[in-house]
């Protein structure tokens, strides 16, 4: 009896150290995610795979242009957190308190991440360096009061309805789709253009489910958005037409032959896994699970596309 | 070593550094010199890239194309770095829009220049493609222009060079590392690029400046990491000298070792009554001289003092050499301290001195005297001369405790009266006083605020007024006139008038052993218009008597210190 005692103590402990064995590694998994999230790693990672998208449809061969927007988008995003700390803690207080302790460390991460994109991109040729730099432009009028002082009709681009959207949508849009060819030395075609309005429109969902989170924030700084303007019902609607948007130019891009079936089809599961996705807006009051939610459409059709591709 | 794939990294490594560093300026650009600094950068990025496309590409076409653009970023980098160097290091009066567009003006030319090179032969006379151990490079011989904008280049170079030398040598470690690696990134590709135009270079049409940046980048990069370039930069220190020396109650002038005046800071200004850009690189003897040389006094405490006619001021003067780090004397700087309190409080000293030891000394003599004569033979003293002595040290008395009360109010607060009530109180108390007498006043303009010390003033002006006036209804008539900033109030009496001797005492400001006058009520009158800012002037009344007129400025009743102390603590 006191023996089956003693075992039965010693599975007790061992059970209660094996918890906290769980518990230290599930809080060091957690740990390790908010860096990944909070430093821009994984946007980062996001960038990457729509470019590794972009080149599976546009059927580039290998070249930096991955690992270029992927450090280019660490750079942008790390210093847009940066820029922003002081709104996102009204919405994320853990976000803007590991911005706050790391800034120092990463600013310089960030200028030393899009100068190795810069050296990458330089050896690629002029085109290849100009689309580099195009978000650096962007960071640069997005995130400061450029014409400060000058004149005021020029204020920040970031508050101004749809155009602060778009200009993001644009600048990735343009960089995710004429990188890979700028690497590749390929030309621009009708397909490229169909990648190009795909990307814009795929990037302005992005952006606006980002900025849910944000709305608090952007209302206190004054800046319009869908979220601030038309609330959570009202961006679900705007989404759902920028869905069917993309629906539509998959649609017309495969009737014209611009785009192959094998290519288009990952891209409508993509753009179905989004359509149900934000029909949760409003509905799931996990915000920053719906974002995630909303970001990994492209690691679906990423994955979606090597399948179809290898069964292909 | 020299092939272009090896040359392409290193300058695509250059331009890394060089993106990565003017990131970095980019978000200190509220900091002194960030933007000129990112300007550098800009400037050596599109130089490097430029050359990077110029190497890679093989054709002649394409080489003239990149080596025409990249002018764009060889001229900025000059005009930039001298425009950093004077915000580093705080003369940042120099950046402004009118001189950054003079000092663009050879750049822009050169820029178009390099535009339009195939249509003239200022830039290059010729241009060819060689061949360098299987390299190709563009061969272009230089035109005149060249020697122009290089000549340019390495003047703005030394020109901003020189202020920071004086951080080198500067006891401030952090200055001396910021300084130090910003000259070793800057000298880097000048070195280099002279050597290509010396032809030192080996090999053919290739300038090494690009590759050089990335040392730049790299002791820029170091300026900002280890020395916290942005994070603490002399420009402070220099403006808060600046404004030190501007805001000193002291005068001061500073002259070089030729007696040329090279600074001067606003008290000093004032205490000439001259305009800065007037007297730069005048004589300083003859802007010393606009200070009446007649009235100078050359024994106030045995220090050298000079008398302002324009600010009716007499200013102590220091001299203090001014030397170079050899002991050398370079300038000196004098500091003009006003002392004209000092003097004022020394001359009431000695009025009070000579009261104290003359005219009671006198009176109590004469006490004594009759009261020793009376104690002797009631017939030979006179009781009369005893009281009246007495009455007249008590009056002295009562004089000395006025005066004392206003100079212990000129040590409060300013506190405003209107002048009508004021006056109107003075007037009342002086006919309650004196029923024989009369006081006219004619009607005071409302609204007037003057120190309130003038009520102990005007009572004083009014009572000698009557008490000096031997006919039997004395009358003084008291006139106001307002002025944009000051108010003048005439007394105008019918008596003997105040003597000349007198008024000459009481106007100097100071008695003597040989010249002093007869009581303290003038004293007091001119005491307590000085401490109200103001001043006493005497002018014959006709047919007789004597007008009075005091001027103080007007106050505004709602500046008082509380205020004043708020807006202090305003941010």
């Amino acid at each position: 009896m006191a023996k089956e005692e003693y075992r039965s103590g010693e599975i007790e402990q061992t059970s209660k150290q094996h918890g906290r064995v769980i518990a230290t590694v599930w809080r060091a998994l957690c740990r390790a995610w908010r860096v990944f999230q909070y430093s821009s790693v994984y946007v980062a990672v996001l960038a990457t795979t729509e470019v590794g998208v972009a080149m599976l449809v546009l059927e580039v061969p290998p070249n930096p242009a991955p690992p270029v927007v992927g450090l280019v988008t660490f750079a942008v995003y790390a210093n847009d957190r940066i820029t922003d700390v002081e709104t996102d803690a009204l919405t994320d207080r853990r976000k803007a308190a590991f911005v706050r302790r790391f800034e120092r460390f990463l600013y310089p991460l960030a200028a030393g991440a899009y100068g190795l994109a810069v050296t990458i991109a330089a050896l690629g040729g002029p085109l290849s360096l100009a689309l580099t730099l195009l978000p650096g432009l962007f960071w640069v009028f997005y995130a400061a009061n450029w014409f400060d002082g000058v004149t005021e009709a020029f204020y920040r681009l970031k508050e101004q309805f749809l155009l602060n959207t778009a200009m993001i949508a644009v600048a990735w849009a343009v960089t995710i789709t004429f990188l890979p060819i700028a690497f590749a030395g390929g030309g621009v075609t009708l397909t490229t253009m169909t990648v190009f309005t795909y990307f814009f429109l795929r990037v302005f969902v992005l952006a606006e489910v980002g900025n849910i989170p944000d709305r608090e924030g952007d209302e206190v700084i004054g800046v319009d958005t869908i979220p601030v303007l038309y609330g959570l019902d009202g961006t679900r609607r705007a989404l759902y037409l920028v869905n069917l948007l993309t629906i539509g130019l998959l649609s017309v891009a495969v009737a014209g032959d611009h785009l192959r079936i094998v290519h288009t089809a990952p891209l409508l599961v993509g753009a179905g896994y989004s359509f149900v996705v934000i029909g949760l807006i409003g509905r799931w009051q996990n915000l920053s699970g719906l974002s995630q939610l909303v970001e990994s459409e492209h690691f679906v059709t990423y994955v979606l596309l090597w399948v179809v591709l290898l069964l292909a | 070593m020299w092939d272009i794939d090896t040359l392409s990294v290193v300058y695509a490594v250059t331009l890394g550094v060089g993106v990565s560093a003017a990131l970095i300026a980019w978000r200190e650009r509220d900091e002194p010199g960030a933007i000129p600094l990112l300007g550098m950068f800009v400037g050596q990025c599109i130089w490097v890239a430029f050359s990077l496309f110029d190497l890679q590409l093989a054709t002649f076409e394409g080489k003239i194309l990149w080596s025409e653009l990249l002018w764009i970023g060889v001229v900025s980098i000059p005009v930039s770095w001298l425009l950093f160097s004077l915000e580093y290091t705080g003369r940042d009066q120099y950046v402004r829009p009118r001189y950054v567009l003079v000092l663009s003006v050879i750049p822009a030319v050169t820029i178009a220049l390099a535009l339009t090179s195939r249509a003239h032969d200022l830039l290059y006379t010729t241009s060819e493609l060689v061949v360098y151990q299987g390299q190709t490079f563009l061969n272009r011989s230089i035109g005149p222009w060249v020697w122009v904008v290089m000549g340019y280049t390495y003047l703005l170079g030394v020109l901003g060079t020189i202020p920071l030398l004086d951080f080198i040598r500067c006891e401030s470690t952090m200055f001396r590392g910021q300084s130090g690696a910003i000259l070793l990134g800057t000298l880097a590709p000048w070195v280099s690029n002279a050597l290509f135009l010396g032809g030192v270079i080996s090999i053919p049409a290739f300038d090494p400046t690009p590759i050089a940046f990335s040392v730049s980048g790299v002791a820029y990069l170091g300026a900002v990491t280890q020395f916290q370039l942005f994070s603490t930069t002399p420009s402070a220190g220099q403006h808060a000298r600046r404004l030190f020396i501007d805001q000193l109650q002291e005068g001061v002038v500073v002259v070089d070792d030729h007696g040329f005046v090279v600074d001067m800071n606003d008290s000093a200004r004032v205490v000439f009554g001259v305009e800065e850009e007037r007297v730069l690189g005048e004589q300083a003897r003859t802007v010393f001289r606009r200070c009446d040389s007649a009235q100078r006094h050359e024994s106030q405490g045995g220090r050298e003092t000079v008398y302002s006619p324009h600010t009716d001021t007499l200013y102590d003067i220091t001299r203090t050499e001014i030397t170079d780090s050899h002991d050398r004397t370079v300038g000196t700087i004098f500091s003009f301290h006003d002392i004209g309190d000092h003097v004022r409080n020394q001359q009431r000293h000695e009025v009070l001195n000579r009261l104290f030891r003359h005219n009671i000394r006198t009176d109590t003599n004469l006490i004594v005297s009759h009261a020793e004569l009376l104690e002797a033979d009631d017939e030979t003293g006179d009781p009369g001369k005893i009281k009246r002595g007495a009455y007249h040290i008590e009056e002295t008395a009562a004089k000395a405790r006025a005066i004392l009360d206003v100079f212990e109010q000129s040590r409060e607060q300013t506190a405003a009266s209107e002048l009508s009530t004021l006056l109107a109180g003075c007037v009342d108390l002086i006919a309650e006083r004196y029923p024989s007498a009369t006081v006219e006043s004619e009607p005071v303009p409302a609204g007037v605020y003057v120190d309130g010390i003038l009520e102990t003033v005007f009572t004083n002006v009014l009572d000698n007024a009557i008490v000096h006036n031997d006919g039997p209804n004395p009358c003084v008539e008291v006139t106001v006139e307002e002025y944009a900033e000051t108010v003048t109030v005439e007394f105008a009496d019918d008596g003997p008038g105040i003597d000349e001797y007198e008024q000459s005492v009481i106007e100097r400001g100071t008695e003597t052993a040989l010249q002093h006058s007869s009581g303290l009520g003038l004293w007091l009158i001119k005491w307590g218009a000085e401490i109200a800012d103001g001043d006493v002037t005497f002018q014959a009344n006709e047919p007789s008597g004597t007008i009075l007129a005091i001027t103080v400025p007007k106050i505004d009743p709602g500046a008082d210190a509380e205020g004043d102390l708020d807006q202090l603590l305003e941010p």
